[in-house]
């Protein structure tokens, strides 16, 4: 059963006058790596918004486990179902790592215990270290920031994550760990793993790829 | 639990910021303390003022009231002859009839007073200060009381109007002294106040009819009078006409006042406190009746006015409430009882009472503008200042709405993070305001108290020194409610200022720490408002795509 289903949707940031994304059907998986690619301007981005809940379709509807996500509570959707890690991160700059994760659980609500601990596992986990997680983010490096993100958004164990160019920043090795990250993710947690990206590396090591083009129907294939 | 967590975070995180907002409640909360609590100071010292004060009234002619009767009847012409003969017939109430108010329910009690004016007699010399011959004073006019004599409500209404009785014809001649009869020891306010005291002798028994008096003590100096001793007294308008009474008694008095009346008050020594003889009504009641019977009497052939050598005297009688409540139900009572419209009922106590508020009041009402003054412009400057902190936190808004914190919970944690420095200001803004609102509200009320001494002082001086202050109570006897001190009073030529509630408890109490934690929330959610409003209104795709 597929997690997310997009149904004939479409997007207009100006009430259907020029629309973004017109007539997409497409359904997500658990256990599987995505890649969104597309020129610029495709509505690579726009997706992911509407995908993590932050937006609603302007026209089709995308289905989370079979329900309208337009009709349900999408802040809670937000908060247990998706992690998204956006493009810039969207850190809060005056917390530390660790209190940025650990925030990210206290606003999902999943009783956890030893939340501290647990954020601190999640963070060196995606390879950061326990000074640094007790670091201000805006003294952490781009790459760090982007693990930082990493570990936000895994760390209420969603289903489903979302990543916006989550390597664009990255030199050669981190963006293979970051990938690696992913993929294990999906194959050993069973997660639902959507990444826009540009690079052809990241779609090449996506278990599908959805390529958008402006008036142009998707095609799914396999890697 | 964690949106508190955050809010701390938050305060701990912009301490300059915070710091400010601080300030600025601190400044609001202490004003504020000290505005509420001028104000619970001023509604105290007036209910337990007016629950202290005893209050008397009078019955009197009004004759203002008879004007305008007059002129109604009259119309347009011959209005001002109706008007005379009107206030010419305008007659004080009999003692027969002032009783018969007094059986009103509401009346506490009743006591009265006769007074006369009489010469020295004998070796028996009056005290002049004035430098004129008082006995030579001339003239018709005719005074009637002294200072201590304050149920006649000297000065009361102002004008016409006035409770002060006038003798019946408006003729005679003015004595060396101010003789006064009283019927209970009550009316002898004077001692009562502690203003007069006995030094001498003792007092005479309030319903005895004996020839007994007490006097002035400088009187006894300067005449070698010992108690025990005679005087004489002489009808000013039949000098063979003599009365002999006993001293039996010797006061003093603190009273420099002279009671203000028609130009030629000031050179009478009847106005003089030492030339003030009392004695029981029964006494002075006796000589006058004893007077009336051998007087001569004759009708002037010009004006057709009967003249009498008999003594003037006039009685006046004080009804005693226990409450305001009382007083005004008496005032409803007696004309049901028969009382004409042409008299009225007035009591100086509370006119002194009302008076002795003035400063007080005009305190209050200026702290209550300046405490709603302070709180509007505190309130703009939070909301300005709300309104700023929020757009600056707009990423912040942005990035907990798009991990799933719902508005509600962002505007709470705003909410939060205002109201825990609101408290901590409120807090040391209400311990600064209790050390000081106590001396800075006695500080401004002192400075109340002077403008308000100095224009009545002004309204004194532009009427040549003789009143002119309408309502000006004549006794010094301001309510003494609670914390309130009545401030001496200041003798002025001819007339006497107001006694006004010069000191009060400002002190912080439950209800204003109740209405300064109402206001501090108030305030929060007032100034909150504006950021709900812009947290509700914030899309969190837009702020972090402006971002991006």
């Amino acid at each position: 059963m597929s997690i997310l289903k997009l149904e004939n949707l479409g997007y207009s940031y100006d009430r259907q006058k020029t629309m973004v994304l017109e007539g997409l059907n497409y359904e997500f998986e658990k256990g599987t790596v995505y890649a969104i690619v597309g020129k610029s301007g495709a509505g690579k981005t726009t997706l992911l918004s509407l995908l993590s809940g932050l937006t609603t379709a302007t026209t089709g509807k995308i289905l989370f486990e079979d329900k309208d996500l337009s009709k349900i509570d999408r802040y809670r959707f937000r908060s247990r179902d998706v992690g998204v890690v956006f493009q810039s991160f969207n850190l809060l700059p005056h917390m530390t790592a660790l209190e940025n994760v650990v925030l990210s659980m206290d606003i999902s609500g999943k009783g956890q215990r030893n939340k501290k601990e647990a954020a601190m596992e999640l963070l060196i986990k995606v390879g950061l270290t326990e000074e640094k997680a007790n670091r201000r983010v805006l003294k952490l490096s781009g790459g760090e920031q982007q693990r930082v993100a990493i570990a936000r958004a895994l760390s209420y164990h969603p289903d489903i994550i979302l990543a916006d160019e989550p390597t664009g920043n990255l030199d050669m090795g981190t963006q293979d760990e970051i990938i690696g990250i992913f993929k294990r993710l999906a194959s050993e947690e069973d997660k639902c793993v959507i990444i826009v990206t540009h690079s052809p590396v990241v779609a090449e090591s996506a278990d599908a790829v959805l390529e958008l083009a402006p008036l142009r129907s998707p095609s799914k294939s396999a890697s | 639990m964690y949106i508190l967590k955050n809010a701390w975070k938050s305060i701990s995180r912009s301490k300059g910021r915070n710091i400010l907002i601080g300030i600025i409640v601190v400044v609001i909360a202490l004003s504020s303390c000290i505005a509420l609590c001028i104000r619970r100071a001023a509604d105290r010292a007036r209910e337990e003022s007016l629950a202290s004060l005893q209050i008397t009234a009078q019955i009197s002619v009004d004759r203002q009231a008879m004007m305008e009767n007059a002129r109604d009847q009259a119309g347009d012409s011959g209005g001002h002859d109706q008007m005379r003969e009107a206030m010419q017939g305008a007659d004080e109430l009999s003692l027969e009839e002032l009783q018969t108010y007094a059986q009103s329910e509401y009346a506490e009690d009743f006591y009265y007073t006769i007074s006369s004016s009489m010469n020295a007699g004998g070796d028996l010399e009056a005290i002049d200060t004035s430098g004129s011959s008082s006995s030579t004073s001339s003239g018709e006019e005719t005074t009637e009381s002294s200072q201590d004599v304050p149920e006649l409500p000297e000065g009361m209404e102002g004008g016409m109007g006035g409770g002060r009785q006038q003798p019946p014809g408006g003729m005679g001649t003015e004595g060396d002294f101010t003789v006064t009869g009283y019927s209970a020891y009550e009316a002898m306010t004077g001692f009562m106040d502690g203003d007069s005291q006995l030094t001498d002798g003792s007092v005479f028994e309030a319903d005895t009819s004996e020839m007994v008096c007490i006097i002035n003590e400088e009187l006894a100096v300067l005449n070698g009078i010992n108690v025990g001793d005679s005087i004489t007294l002489t009808n000013p308008n039949d000098e063979e006409e003599t009365y002999a009474l006993e001293v039996i008694g010797l006061y003093t008095t603190t009273s420099t006042q002279t009671f203000q009346g028609g130009p030629m008050m000031g050179f009478s020594t009847a106005t003089d406190p030492a030339n003030q003889i009392y004695m029981s009504y029964n006494t002075l009641k006796s000589i006058v009746d004893q007077s009336e019977a051998n007087a001569e009497t004759e009708t002037d052939s010009e004006t057709g006015m009967e003249l009498t050598t008999a003594l003037r005297s006039q009685t006046s009688g004080t009804y005693v409430f226990s409450d305001v409540e009382s007083y005004e139900a008496f005032q409803e009572d007696v004309r049901d009882m028969g009382l004409s419209e042409e008299y009225t009922v007035s009591s100086s106590d509370l006119n002194a009472y009302e008076q002795s508020l003035v400063p007080l009041e005009n305190l209050s009402t200026f702290s209550t503008y300046f405490f709603l003054v302070v709180l509007a412009i505190g309130g703009i400057i939070l909301v300005v200042f709300n309104i700023f902190n929020i757009r600056e936190r707009k990423y912040e808004v942005g990035v907990l709405t798009a991990i799933g914190m719902k508005k509600g919970k962002v505007a709470i944690q705003f909410i939060l993070e205002l109201f825990m420095v609101t408290f901590i200001a409120l807090i040391i803004g209400t311990a600064a305001g209790a050390v000081s609102s106590a001396p800075i509200a006695n500080q401004l009320l002192s400075a109340q108290v002077t403008s308000q001494q100095s224009q009545v002082q002004q309204q004194m001086e532009n009427f040549g020194g003789r009143g002119g202050q309408g309502g000006a109570p004549q006794d010094g006897g301001a309510p003494d409610g609670g914390e309130g001190v009545p401030e001496e009073p200041e003798g002025g030529f001819g007339g006497q200022m107001a006694s006004y509630i010069s000191d009060i408890n400002a002190s912080i109490d439950l209800t204003v720490v109740v209405e300064l934690i109402g206001i501090g929330v108030l305030l929060t959610l007032v100034s909150s408002c504006a950021a709900v409003v812009f947290i509700l209104r914030y899309e969190p795709l837009k702020i972090l795509a402006n971002r991006s």
